[in-house]
């Protein structure tokens, strides 16, 4: 076996192309289309293709990654907890907030999908987009997604709805770091609340407490759901 | 960091051995996240030690699910016929979602504080 072709150079290649992702994408003032998961990908595409390693030996060498999903997926309950106190004067209109739009976002996925001739397992994909990747992976094995279209799926759609916010909240004229907050949190996930941080401490707050509940609805009823919604595909 | 990453995958696994007995539709993960909730509300010191492991897997969150990910360009073969549905439901369904919770915020938290 060549060097080239060890769990170890596969690791190596991913930090250290993530590293070098982090580096330019703090250059660019943090701009979302220079996010790391879009930068990486370039040398990492071209060192594969270059010494011919496919990507099912790249994704068994790069296993240990993988295996702190599931662990991160635990940890959101931390940032969760030490929101759960910014809910206490309006947790009434964050719960109805939550139970109408983590349905709607994963609704419009599903739905524009399918219009589009989408087959189930495409559909099953993309209906956790939304929510963020660990939790959204866990979903979409339930849901008989292919892992990379659902992974790949969330990781864009937090980039469009950090790139689309802006003009959002100016054509609602939102002021209320509150707004922006629970609105990133819902839609893009952890990509949108590193973005909320930047309105403010107090817009990535209620950022990370629309990602926990978000994630969490969605984990709890979308598995339960799909046989039904399957079956209208 | 050692504590953290023990308490985490102590819940994780109960989480995972909680859905497999009990044969529930729902990652075990998640139960696991759900469970490590219940149990920081009871203010339990120790619990505090998951901080450092969790903040440095969240912050990191985009790293783990890289190679994953990639696979949507790399095995583009297997996904291209469906480009067109991916386009829509990706783009076009982030943005509306985006606008239509905006609006629905905009009406829920009318008093600005």
């Amino acid at each position: 076996m060549s060097a080239f072709s060890t769990p170890l150079f596969a690791l190596l290649l991913t930090l250290t192309s993530y590293r070098l992702a982090w580096w330019v994408y703090e250059r660019t003032g943090r701009h979302p289309l220079a996010h790391p998961f879009l930068l990486a990908m370039i040398p990492v595409i071209v060192v594969l293709l270059a010494l011919g390693i496919s990507y099912r030996d790249y994704l068994a060498g790069t296993a240990v990654l993988q295996f702190f999903l599931g662990p991160a997926t635990v940890a959101l309950a931390w940032p969760l907890y030490r929101q759960l106190s910014t809910l206490r004067h309006i947790w009434r209109q964050v719960t109805l907030y939550i139970l109408i739009g983590a349905p709607l976002a994963a609704g419009l996925a599903i739905a524009l999908a399918a219009i589009c001739g989408a087959p189930a397992d495409v559909v099953g994909s993309l209906a956790p987009k939304s929510i963020t990747t660990p939790i959204a992976l866990e979903v979409s094995r339930l849901t008989g997604g292919y892992p990379a279209l659902a992974a790949g799926a969330v990781a864009i759609t937090g980039i469009v709805g950090v790139l689309a916010a802006p003009l959002v909240f100016r054509l609602f004229r939102i002021t209320d770091d509150r707004i922006r907050g629970l609105a990133l949190g819902l839609v893009a996930h952890a990509i949108g609340t590193a973005r909320a941080f930047e309105y403010g401490e107090r817009a990535g707050a209620y950022s990370s407490l629309a990602l926990g509940l978000t994630g969490l609805l969605t984990a709890l009823a979308l598995p339960w759901l799909w046989p039904w919604i399957a079956g209208l595909l | 960091m050692l504590d953290g990453l023990l308490i985490l995958l102590a819940f994780q696994f109960a989480g995972e051995l909680l859905v497999q007995t009990l044969n529930l539709p729902l990652p075990g993960p998640v139960l696991g996240m759900v469970l490590l909730l219940a149990a920081l509300t009871t203010r339990a010191a120790i619990l505090q030690r998951i901080a450092p492991a969790a903040n440095l897997l969240i912050g990191n969150l985009t790293l783990l699910f890289f190679p994953i990910g990639i696979g949507i360009v790399l095995e583009w073969d297997r996904y291209a016929e469906h480009g067109l549905a991916l386009l829509v439901s990706i783009v076009l369904g982030t943005v509306l979602a985006l606008v239509l919770v905006t609006g629905l915020l905009k009406l829920l938290l009318r008093s600005p504080s």
